[in-house]
């Protein structure tokens, strides 16, 4: 059931005058007007009345008629729905974040309702936030409770993709059993030779003998053997694991990768590049250790304590008990010890984190350290943290020296025991030195698993970590993604919005209701003041995120129902921030069209002016670029970036401020090869500096989301409205630059 | 040699303060309007600015939540357009004050931990039960548990959780030697 269907039974049972066919809708809110008290509370919108509740009791009754406005406003930590109400700005309800995305669409909803008539529930309907089964909200874009996902869920995913590798798997779980098996063998053999032959009675007579001497040398030889077989063992084991594990990386690696790619910039862009990495290296990293070393050992260490714990028990079963006493006071030492350990060790490396921090920022920052002479506050800033670091790393060297040896004895201590039984038993004949070699051999065995087995929790855990990560990514709701019909278009440049909105979060919409048609071959300048949604509105184009409401086509169709492909490849862009690939000049030029030929690459960065600056570095074309490659200057990288779009012939042609970091005489230059290139293709061009549009045929000035002017320059010069003040304002500031 | 003085950046730029001599703030509705009298001044389009004016309804915004959270507001029109700057809240005294106060502490909400119950972490995410200082018992989930609790002090921190909503523990070190064992580690 709904939260809307939800709430207006709950209103029809309090008020008798709603039916439930009335309600428009109805919301949930949790803060009360004021201060911190938590209230169930919630709004009810009929066609005649705003109703809000709070703990059931009627708080206000407002007349939809009087409203002329529904307002959604961020505050801190919580969100505000009010209304203008008769003039005055009312407060409808405040509620927690959790609430947020649906209040932000139902603001909006309502506006629209009031302003058109028309109301959708698509949004609300669509907003699954909580988990049914323990009732906490969702992660953000996403919908897995990672709460109540069972392990085995995702147990059972990874063995869907281990799949193709499960016989290496199997194999090399088979390899653990029979060397756990085998592991045994020597503590055996040595017992044989030792009281056979070492010990013997009249080993000194018997050694005389040749059927003697070839046991033996046999006992010996099989040590040996069985030495060797361990290794092999060992080998090929390894050898099925890494392939196995590293086949198992790489098909994750590129779920997670391919998974990234598929994103739409919004959900990119919530993560940072360096988590990004985590996901698609670490995290498969922990996940192939955890099948090389883990699952395997895992199944070893227990039958290797299973199997010495049967043998020990049926030779001697008091002798067993000694022996397993310690193992519940170690199991519980150890766990202690390890938390213990975790904590004064998580303190190390958070500091050792810290002092890194710092340094990796006064390097990065190093021309500003030095130019405002603070090298001897960042030498202060450092040393205060690495003597943190030491203080810290000395606390828990310190603790480590002192417990790691008492956890060793208490290991060992099964052995003191051991003797003294033993020792007993021997000198009175019940047993032999032989025995004695075998049980303290398998006592220093036995406890070997139990170290490995107490460890193994947290390895698990951090890899269930890794594992949950990795299909968080891998579960991310794809929003712009291709229909499944969706056509390959060939693209003639017509660009058509229809009553477009969009918003990077809820409720701050950056456009809305934006209505504007470009002819195909059209020279569209976009003007505006900063943050007025001129980039937003070509991402728009480019398809880098989806509208909120209304629709973009081009050709006629809706950009959503083109394939992605098919739509970016006959879109040229060009950047504000132009992004240069680690790579040569050329291979940077030709990214979007790898079959270019040298003559088009020439072509395309002497249209762009670019070959000269090329042609006057040593390795012209071939010049390395890119991190730690030749740094090149703004307007330099600019005018590449432009030859990369000129090279790709686009229909559509995308400016961002693609001249702005060039000295005007440049930009000319470009400006009129680009007016030869634009001829015949859409061009949106978007610039600050207003003569860069002196081209243009047709000029859209946006102003607080909303298309406020659109003309050529002269029709907008004479209108007198934000164009002109545009224009006489930047007039004005070059007057002043040139000192008239 | 002639001395030359040098410019004070006070003089290149004004911070426009507003304050009880020049602005009066109202009750309109559930929120706060302004009428205030600004020095005129010639803007960069050649308009004037200045003079008195009238905002129905303002935005009231912290420059440094942490450290002021009265001091420093800045206020805003509709569409988030600076008007000018309260260095001082107190500064208006009465009942001015304390509605701006209240609309402050409306906007910015942040309960404060008293206690921690537990806190479970699982597969990256931490799952917290907590008290807080009405006594509710809250429960929240956070991803990501070390970056998203920022440390004003090393004993003043915040806690943001998934839907970012902003929790407060104003002093870690007078928490209870449990709930302070709980949180130490992310510290």
């Amino acid at each position: 059931m709904s939260e809307r269907t939800e709430l207006t039974s709950r209103l029809c049972r309090i008020n008798d005058g709603v039916s439930p066919d009335d309600v428009i809708v109805a919301f949930a809110f949790d803060l009360m007007p004021e201060g911190n008290l938590p209230v169930d509370g919630f709004v009810a919108v009929t066609a005649s009345h705003v109703y809000v509740y709070e703990d059931d009791r009627l708080a206000a009754d407002f007349d939809s008629e009087k409203i002329s406005e529904y307002i959604f406003t961020n505050g801190v930590g919580c969100v505000f729905a009010e209304i203008v109400y008769g003039g005055e700005h009312m407060l409808l309800c405040r509620a927690t974040m959790g609430h947020r995305d649906l209040i932000a669409s139902v603001v909006w909803q309502l506006n629209r309702r009031r302003e058109r008539g028309t109301y959708s529930y698509a949004y609300e309907d669509d907003v699954d936030v909580k988990c049914p089964n323990c009732g906490r909200r969702y992660p953000p874009g996403s919908h897995v409770c990672p709460h109540c996902t069972a392990k085995s869920g995702y147990f059972k995913r990874i063995w869907e993709i281990a799949k193709p590798y499960r016989y290496f798997i199997f194999f090399s779980i088979a390899m653990y059993f029979v060397s756990a098996g085998v592991q045994l063998l020597p503590a055996y053999i040595n017992k044989i030779l030792i009281d056979d032959y070492i010990r013997a009675d009249n080993a000194f007579e018997l050694s005389q003998t040749a059927e003697f001497i070839i046991g033996f040398l046999g006992v010996i030889l099989s040590l040996l053997g069985v030495n060797v077989l361990i290794r092999l063992l060992g080998i090929v084991r390894g050898l099925t694991l890494i392939e196995a594990g590293t086949r198992m990386m790489v098909a994750l690696r590129g779920m997670v990768f391919d998974k990234i790619q598929r994103l739409s910039v919004s959900k990119i862009s919530k993560r940072t590049a360096g988590e990004l990495m985590n996901r698609v290296t670490d995290d498969t990293n922990q996940l192939q250790n955890f099948i090389m070393n883990d699952i395997g050992g895992f199944v070893e260490q227990i039958l290797i304590f299973l199997a010495v714990s049967v043998i020990i028990i049926s030779y001697d079963w008091r002798l067993a008990v000694l022996i397993l006493i310690p193992v519940p006071i170690v199991i519980a030492a150890n766990r202690l010890f390890h938390q213990f350990m975790r904590r004064v060790f998580h303190r190390q490396w958070v500091m050792n984190s810290r002092a890194n921090t710092i340094l990796h920022d006064i390097f990065s920052g190093i021309r500003v350290v030095k130019a405002f002479g603070m090298e001897h506050r960042e030498m202060e800033r450092y040393d205060r943290a690495t003597r943190d670091e030491c203080s810290a790393q000395i606390k828990a060297e310190t603790f480590f020296a002192k417990f790691s040896p008492m956890m060793s004895f208490l290991m060992g201590i099964g052995e003191f025991f051991l003797l003294y039984y033993v020792g007993a038993k021997i000198l009175s004949k019940e047993m032999t030195l032989g025995d004695m070699q075998l049980f303290t051999t398998y006592v220093s065995i036995i406890y070997g698993p139990l170290r490995w087995l107490s460890n193994f929790p947290r390895r698990y855990e951090r890899t269930m970590t890794s594992i949950v990560k990795i299909f968080d990514i891998i579960d991310e709701d794809v929003d712009v993604d291709d229909k499944e019909n969706a056509v390959e278009l060939d693209i003639k440049g017509r660009i058509e919005f229809s009553d477009v909105s969009f918003g990077y979060d809820s409720g701050n919409n950056v456009l809305h209701g934006i209505d504007l048609t470009v002819e195909p071959g059209d020279f569209v300048g976009i003007v505006g003041r900063s943050g007025v949604g001129k980039s937003t509105l070509i991402n728009l184009v480019m398809r880098l995120y989806d509208v909120d409401e209304g629709s973009i086509k081009i050709d006629g169709v809706d950009i959503r129902d083109i394939s992605q492909s098919s739509l970016r490849s006959q879109i040229g862009v060009v950047l504000q921030e132009t992004f240069l690939f680690s790579g040569t000049i050329y291979e940077n030029i030709a990214y979007a069209k790898p079959t270019a030929t040298r003559d088009e690459v020439l072509a395309a960065a002497k249209l762009a002016g670019a070959h000269s600056f090329i042609m006057k570095m040593p390795d012209a074309y071939n010049t390395r670029v890119g991190e730690r490659g030749h740094t090149l200057s703004g307007g330099e990288r600019q005018r590449i970036a432009i030859a990369r779009a000129l090279l790709h012939d686009p229909r559509i042609l995308i400016l961002d401020e693609a001249t702005a970091s060039l000295d005007t005489e440049t930009e000319k230059q470009i400006q009129d090869a680009l007016a030869t290139l634009s001829k015949n293709r859409t061009t949106l061009a978007i610039a600050h500096r207003l003569s860069t549009l002196r081209n243009a045929t047709k000029l859209i000035v946006l102003d607080k989301g909303t298309v406020a002017e659109v003309g050529t320059h002269d029709e907008l010069m004479r209108r007198r409205g934000i164009y002109y003040g545009l224009v006489m304002a930047q007039r004005q500031m070059s007057r002043m630059s040139t000192g008239a | 040699m002639p001395e030359l003085k040098t410019t004070a950046l006070s003089d290149v730029v004004s911070v426009t303060y507003i304050n009880k001599e020049n602005a009066v703030f109202r009750r309109e509705g559930d929120f706060l309007s302004l009428r205030v009298t600004l020095p005129e001044e010639e803007g960069i389009d050649g308009e004037m600015t200045g003079g008195e004016k009238y905002y129905e309804r303002i935005y009231l915004h912290r420059s440094f939540p942490y450290e002021h959270p009265y001091r420093y507001i800045s206020v805003l029109d509709r569409d988030s357009v600076e008007i000018g700057i309260i260095s001082d809240i107190d500064e208006f005294g009465g009942e001015t004050a304390a509605m701006l106060r209240a609309e402050l502490d409306r906007k910015y909400f942040a309960p404060v931990i008293k206690k921690i119950l537990s806190v479970k972490e699982r597969y990256g995410y931490s799952y917290w039960e907590v008290i807080a200082d009405d006594g509710r018992r809250l429960s929240f989930t956070m991803r990501d548990t070390f970056r998203s609790i920022l440390k004003v002090t090393p004993e003043h921190v915040f806690l943001t959780d998934n839907d970012s909503n902003r929790y407060e523990i104003k002093n870690t070190e007078e928490l209870d030697r449990k709930s302070y064992k709980r949180i130490e580690l992310y510290l």
